[in-house]
């Protein structure tokens, strides 16, 4: 049976390859396989559990800030620090900034080139689209010089064929359904979004003193706050980001969810599509009352099992039953045996490639085929992202969530079971960027609320002295990551880092099958997909993407066949 | 001069640090940091930083990028490249999530279509991770600068 092979599978570089069994036009089975070596995790041992955060930020250069926090927590929590409430809200507002330039750089240009044809967009009537514009927004870009004037501009590059970003579509796929003029509109908003995300991440920059990579704290932030002082968090800088929330929330409320909905309305056959596992794992964020009380995060902590979101189950990254990594499938060794799943304070990183020398047209699927371990939540698959997030809220009654999601099925008229998809997934990182947005300006105005009060202490240096530290003793930093469930573990020894263990959300959704022959995330939601033309697997990558495959900082290196040459122009 | 601080050339070190040799451009960057540059230059540690770094990367007039590549050649060969468009450019490792390459169809896109010399470093594949340089690429990270210097000397104007 022929199986067919999309690698890479992120439309940027990527580390992914998918081979997918099609039999009578739908996938029968599919194996997931990350193709770097990983082994980030020895680069820190024997390090200063403080520096840390600096290491584990650069895996990633997409959420280049949640590694960070991750780490910072995980340390805050094995020594027990707590953070001042400025701290709280700086990070929380970097978070929410994070979300939103990732959620929005996801869908316009990462996912949106799966729904929408560029080249349909050029026969589009420029009248027509910015009727429909007006028609679902106030934004105020409607014209249809406006529109016209995208098109001359995109008509030039696919021409060109210089951009690989145009130059490498499924352009014309039977798949394709939008109108002319839709396709345009998403156009014109691809480079709008370009443009705006430039802003907010300035937020990174404002609070973190530099972006990319911003810098972290263990015990706090490293900014300070002075109302006069032209270097620390000062009334300007204040100022600054209290416009680019208010941009922000016009971007995501005017352009984002317009666009999301309109689209969403021409496949809503993908709304019975894609929904693999009946398994979400949500870790939550957004502390107001510190990172102990989870029971105060805007995004609540919880796993659902069979859907059942009646009943959402406690979860515990210390329980060291719950959280596990097994590598039957995957390219590594275990001291103990392959058999077994180790919790990651116990965890092990040793390699042990045993698949086919690359260059090789397929994965040797019935013994090890990935890069990835295979974590599991008490010995189940879990998806973790978005849609997890926002299950986990709805199941646990969380007003806010059961109003945007009950809104949003009602204005699509789909049925709840619609949000176990494909579209259910992209429609989840939607309609959470909607409420971290407006989150956002809330820790705002509690930040500048509490510095109008005299409050400005941004950093605890309790326990900051190793010689404060036990000889001994274990954190665990949770987070979400835009893409999902994040969290390191670490074992801080003799005052340096004994062991370290990352499980990241590509992890969850793209790691191999397990000890139990149980498919994960990506696999499980490939299976029972339509496939129209195996040349062009567009409604692979559709899937695939929804869960906005990251798997940068689940693999690091990759293993180039050297057939690639492009040529160089030397001058 | 130049408006909103930013500088006229911008000088940006592109890599992933905890991939060995491949984070060389950031190395270059870090040596970079330490002399005295023309006051209408600027250095950047892109990192892996994606589209993080669109706008310090459309602000100044001219780029002048140090990256690694897989290109074949021994580890350690330098090349001065002026590429146009994203297809121009050598095979990267491509620790860089959203690629460097994507990062420059955006800057077509976008209409400010980017003034490029690239000074591209080859580099073995590395066979893990690390946060150390292998002596053949650490050795020519001083005269990369050197050469980065000179590049920037000719185009600057103060």
């Amino acid at each position: 049976m022929a199986r067919i092979v999309v690698d890479p599978i992120t439309r940027i570089e990527g580390h992914l390859r998918i081979e997918a069994v099609v039999e009578n036009g739908r996938i029968s089975e599919a194996y997931s396989s990350g193709t770097m070596v990983r082994g980030f995790e020895k680069i820190l041992k024997g390090r200063d559990p403080r520096d840390a955060w600096a290491f584990t930020e650069r895996v990633c250069g997409v959420c280049t800030t949640v590694h960070a926090l991750a780490s910072v927590r995980a340390v805050e929590d094995g020594l027990g620090i707590s953070v001042p409430r400025n701290a709280e809200l700086i990070r929380n507002l970097m978070f929410c900034a994070q979300y939103c330039q990732d959620h929005a750089v996801h869908f316009y240009h990462l996912h949106a080139l799966d729904w929408v044809d560029v080249v349909s967009a050029l026969s589009a009537d420029p009248k027509e689209t910015s009727r429909i514009a007006q028609s679902i927004s106030r934004w105020p870009k409607t014209s249809p010089a406006y529109f016209s004037d995208i098109q001359k501009r995109v008509k030039t590059f696919v021409e060109s064929g210089q951009l690989g970003i145009f130059a490498n579509g499924y352009w014309g796929h039977s798949a394709y359904r939008l109108p002319a003029e839709v396709n345009l509109l998403a156009v014109a908003h691809y480079l709008e979004a370009l443009e705006w995300q430039k802003e907010i991440v300035k937020i990174h920059t404002i609070f973190g003193g530099k972006n990319p990579h911003p810098n972290y704290l263990v015990g706090g932030v490293p900014c300070s706050i002075n109302l006069e002082e032209m270097n620390a968090i000062n009334s300007e800088r204040l100022n600054h980001v209290g416009q680019l929330i208010k941009d922000a929330i016009e971007f995501i409320e005017q352009v984002y969810i317009p666009d999301l909905m309109a689209i969403a309305g021409f496949y809503k056959d993908w709304g019975a599509i894609g929904g693999g596992l009946e398994n979400y794992l949500s870790y939550g964020d957004l502390p107001t009352l510190g990172y102990n009380q989870p029971d105060s995060f805007k995004f609540p902590r919880g796993a659902i099992l069979g859907r059942n979101l009646n009943e959402v189950h406690e979860v515990n990254g210390k329980d060291t039953e719950e959280i596990k990594e097994y590598i039957t499938r995957s390219y590594y060794k275990y001291s103990g045996g392959d058999a077994q799943g180790l919790h990651p304070w116990s965890g092990e990183t040793e390699f042990n490639y045993t698949g086919p020398k690359p260059p090789y047209d397929l994965l040797d699927v019935d013994n090890k085929y990935s890069w990835l371990k295979t974590p599991r939540w008490r010995d189940n698959p879990m998806e973790v992202g978005p849609l997890a997030r926002l299950l986990v809220a709805y199941g646990k009654g969380h007003e806010e969530v059961q109003e945007v999601v009950n809104d949003a099925l009602k204005r699509l008229n789909v049925p709840v079971t619609a949000l176990f998809s494909t579209l259910g997934r992209t429609a989840a990182r939607g309609l959470e960027t909607q409420l971290v947005v407006q989150w956002m300006k809330g820790f705002y105005d509690d930040l500048v609320n509490n510095i109008k009060n005299g409050d400005t202490r941004t950093f605890n240096d309790a326990n900051w002295e190793p010689s404060t530290w036990p000889s001994t003793c274990d954190g665990v930093g949770l987070t979400e990551a835009p893409r999902g469930a994040l969290a390191h573990w670490i074992r801080i020894k003799d005052k340096v880092i004994d062991n370290y263990q990352l499980v990241v959300p590509s992890t969850w959704n793209a790691s191999p099958k397990d000890h139990n022959g149980k498919r994960s995330a990506y696999e499980e939601s490939l299976v029972g997909t339509p496939v129209a033309n195996e040349d062009q697997p567009l409604e692979i990558l559709r899937t695939v993407h929804s869960f906005d495959p990251c798997l940068a900082c689940a693999v690091h290196l990759y293993d180039p066949d050297g057939k690639h040459i492009q040529q160089i122009t030397v001058t | 001069m130049f408006s909103n601080n930013a500088p006229r050339i911008l000088i940006v070190g592109i890599g992933n640090v905890l991939m060995g040799d491949e984070g060389v451009g950031v190395y270059v960057i870090r040596h970079l940091e330490k002399q005295t540059l023309p006051s209408d230059v600027a250095c950047l540690d892109g990192g892996t930083g994606g589209f993080h770094l669109l706008e310090p990367m459309q602000q100044p007039e001219r780029l002048v990028m140090v990256d690694a590549t897989a290109d074949g050649a021994p580890a350690g060969t330098v090349q001065r490249l002026q590429p146009r468009y994203s297809t121009d450019y050598p095979p990267t490792l491509c620790a860089h999530d959203i690629g460097l390459k994507d990062l420059l169809d955006s800057m077509y896109l976008l209409g400010t279509p980017p003034n490029v010399t690239l000074f591209a470093v080859s580099i073995d594949v590395p066979d893990g991770v690390g946060t150390e340089l292998s002596p053949a690429v650490a050795g020519v990270v001083p005269e990369v600068a050197k050469q980065v210097m000179a590049e920037v000397k000719v185009g600057s104007r103060s």
